[in-house]
């Protein structure tokens, strides 16, 4: 068994399908603390970006939103994440085209189990980010996803809030997107200070006033909010804290 | 500004109107504005009582001419009273849409001064918060019965959605828990802007310049009146069919008002969400009313409507799943929509078994009494041993919840927030 080691990025990744595509026992994955028994052998993959192309170019040609589907796996938590596009990559070749509507395949549901989960994610902080105003009148968002996803999340609030700039601060992996009104840059950060705006404490305040008013006593389902609504992310949430 | 009492008396007064959906608008930003909509709608967050928070949802006033029997803002009920200006709800929205609290606005009021007067204001303020504060998020605004149509029609130009409250399911109760509303005074203008929707579509009208994108919807209360499940759901179905409503809601009443024309217990959550299954297999499984429910009937409490339907039914069952139209699959408990339609997609490319199906995410020890795998049938053989194990399901599921709660609260009840 050989395992094809990559750096984590997505043309790394597909320099490994390229170069393990013929090999018959093999394992792609990016996690840096593999265990590796007798018999195993380690490949550190160094991106190619001419095979990264090629792989790319073949896949557009069989399902014109592979390519997409693969990102968003990719940004995803599960340690199994790239084998798991492997696979589904491997499927689509075989068969020359989408895969998609193989619903019964364990290949396919596994690769749209991996992909639901990050659209899943990037949907619902969609709803829970929460924004601070700074004394400059910038709003900052720190938060902390399970999925590699701030990139993406940026795209929705720079359609959304136009001129408004923005920071959207992953505190876990420590990166940042900077919105100046115009363009996104991702950058990394170790941390932020802020200095807030005179009205920020007013407005949360009022946010709280708002959520504990608009709450029915007499219908208590808690467990349905922690089902919508993880605790997981309740750290950044005024309301919550 | 606004401070946090008056907040806290207009959420209070606005929190029984159960739509807080945010979907169904496309709206985008304009160049210098903020805000645009998600057609799927996004929840902010979620309240102790399972409910989505996407708008803020508040009232203009709460100072009400009205008397209505089982409101808590009528007019002779003593309650704090207070109001805010059209500005004030700019700001506020502004504010909480630019931290990301919120989807946009659910605005409503008391009936205070005039019907008119009060829609008048109702439409000033969304107008401003279009354009003097340039805001192109959502917008959901109640309208006023006996309000002037010229008036409704103005507002639904700015406004993503509208709603008028049916409030209670016949004209009878309507009279006598609501006098000074009609019949007509609610369905008229729902009707003017059905048409205008119709309108507008039929004319290729551009999406910008369409009235009510996301459509309306309207609520009843459920419980603080005699009529039947089978005669609201008929109702129900006739305001999907006939106004081309997009959601209608159903509040369980709550005996938050003391009267001797109300009932003085609640009707019960298990109901209200067993109205929600019928409504879903109305409008997405191809049921009609009729096979659901007679006219004089209420729906069963200890089981779902799909359930009841397939068990009386019985001789159409069981369905060879790997043959079985999507019409069909639809009405097998245990297959939902999307299972349905995952079904139809993977037998294109492989002859499924009970194996297969599980791992589809169907649930197997419901629908196993009604489908055959490949020939193959694990279900009961008799029409009572298939009821016992329905019914000993539903038990041990809502057991589950019952040991949590004081209520039988059943998951879902409110979820309002998604498409």
């Amino acid at each position: 068994m050989t395992y094809y080691l990559t750096d984590g990025t997505a043309d790394c990744f597909y320099t490994a399908v390229f170069d393990a595509y013929t090999d018959k026992d093999c394992i792609i994955t990016s996690e840096k603390n593999v265990q590796i028994g007798l018999g195993y052998e380690l490949k550190e993959v160094q991106t190619d970006s001419e095979k990264a192309e090629r792989v790319k170019r073949k896949l557009d040609a069989l399902d014109g939103s592979a390519v997409d589907d693969v990102n968003i796996m990719l940004r995803s938590c599960d340690p199994l994440r790239e084998n798991a596009a492997f696979a589904y990559i491997k499927l689509i070749v075989k068969h020359g085209g989408s895969v998609r509507s193989m619903q019964a395949d364990p290949r396919v549901l596994e690769a749209m189990d991996i992909h639901g989960k990050v659209t899943g994610e990037l949907h619902k902080l969609k709803g829970f980010l929460r924004f601070m105003e700074n004394a400059d009148g910038v709003l900052y968002a720190p938060y902390s996803p399970d999925n590699d996803i701030t990139d993406l999340l940026a795209l929705h609030f720079a359609a959304r809030l136009g001129a408004q700039k923005f920071v959207i601060h992953d505190v876990k992996r420590k990166i940042a997107a900077l919105y100046d009104g115009e363009e996104i840059v991702m950058t990394r950060v170790k941390n932020a200070e802020i200095y807030l705006s005179e009205y920020e404490r007013y407005f949360e305040n009022l946010w709280r006033q708002y959520y504990k008013s608009v709450n029915i006593l007499s219908r208590p389902h808690e467990k349905q909010m922690k089902g919508y609504m993880p605790v997981r992310y309740w750290k950044f949430l005024p309301e919550k804290n | 500004m606004l401070d946090e009492k008056r907040l806290e008396i207009l959420t209070e007064s606005a929190k029984y109107d159960v739509s807080c959906s945010s979907s169904g608008s496309k709206r985008v930003n304009s160049a210098g504005g903020l805000g645009n909509a998600s057609v799927g709608g996004i929840c902010h967050s979620f309240t102790p009582d399972g409910r989505c928070i996407s708008l803020l949802k508040i009232l203009m006033s709460n100072d009400c001419l009205y008397d209505c029997e089982y409101c808590p803002n009528r007019r002779s009920a003593d309650v704090p009273r207070a109001s805010v200006t059209p500005d004030e709800i700019c700001e506020l929205t502004i504010n909480f849409y630019k931290r990301n609290y919120i989807e946009g606005l659910f605005l409503s009021s008391a009936v205070f001064a005039s019907p008119d007067r009060t829609m008048e204001l109702l439409t000033e303020t969304v107008i401003k918060l279009r354009k003097v504060y340039n805001f192109n998020g959502y917008i959901h605004l109640k309208g006023i019965p006996h309000a002037d149509d010229t008036l409704i029609m103005r507002a639904a130009k700015y406004v993503d959605r509208m709603s008028f409250n049916i409030e209670l399911p016949s004209e009878k109760s309507l009279k006598l828990l609501a006098p000074q509303k009609t019949k007509e005074s609610l369905l008229l203008p729902m009707k003017k802007l059905s048409d205008a929707i119709i309108y507008d579509k039929e004319n290729k009208v551009r999406y910008k310049k369409r009235v009510v994108p996301a459509g309306q919807t309207t609520q009843m209360i459920i419980g603080a009146s005699p009529e039947s499940d089978g005669q609201i759901l008929r109702l129900t179905e006739s305001l999907y069919r006939r106004m081309g409503l997009k959601r209608v809601y159903y509040s369980s009443y709550i005996p938050v008002v003391k009267s001797s024309k109300l009932p003085t217990v609640g009707a019960g959550l298990l109901r209200e969400h067993r109205l929600y299954q019928a409504d879903w297999l109305i409008r997405f499984y191809g049921f009609n009313v009729n096979e659901i429910c007679d006219e004089g009937e209420d729906l069963p409490l200890d089981l779902d409507p799909k359930c009841a339907w397939a068990l009386r039914h019985m001789e159409l069952f069981p369905v060879e799943v790997n043959t079985a139209p999507l019409e069909t699959l639809l009405r097998v408990p245990g297959i939902g929509a999307r299972g349905a339609y995952r079904i139809t997609e993977a037998r294109k490319y492989t002859s499924l078994d009970f194996d297969n199906l599980a791992k589809m995410r169907i649930v197997i020890k419901r629908a196993k009494h009604f489908i055959t795998c490949k020939g193959k049938f694990y279900g009961s053989d008799s029409v009572k041993a298939v009821n016992a194990a329905l019914l000993l399901e539903d038990r041990t599921d809502r057991a589950e919840q019952l040991s949590m709660f004081s209520t039988p609260a059943v998951a879902q009840s409110a979820l309002t927030g998604e498409v």
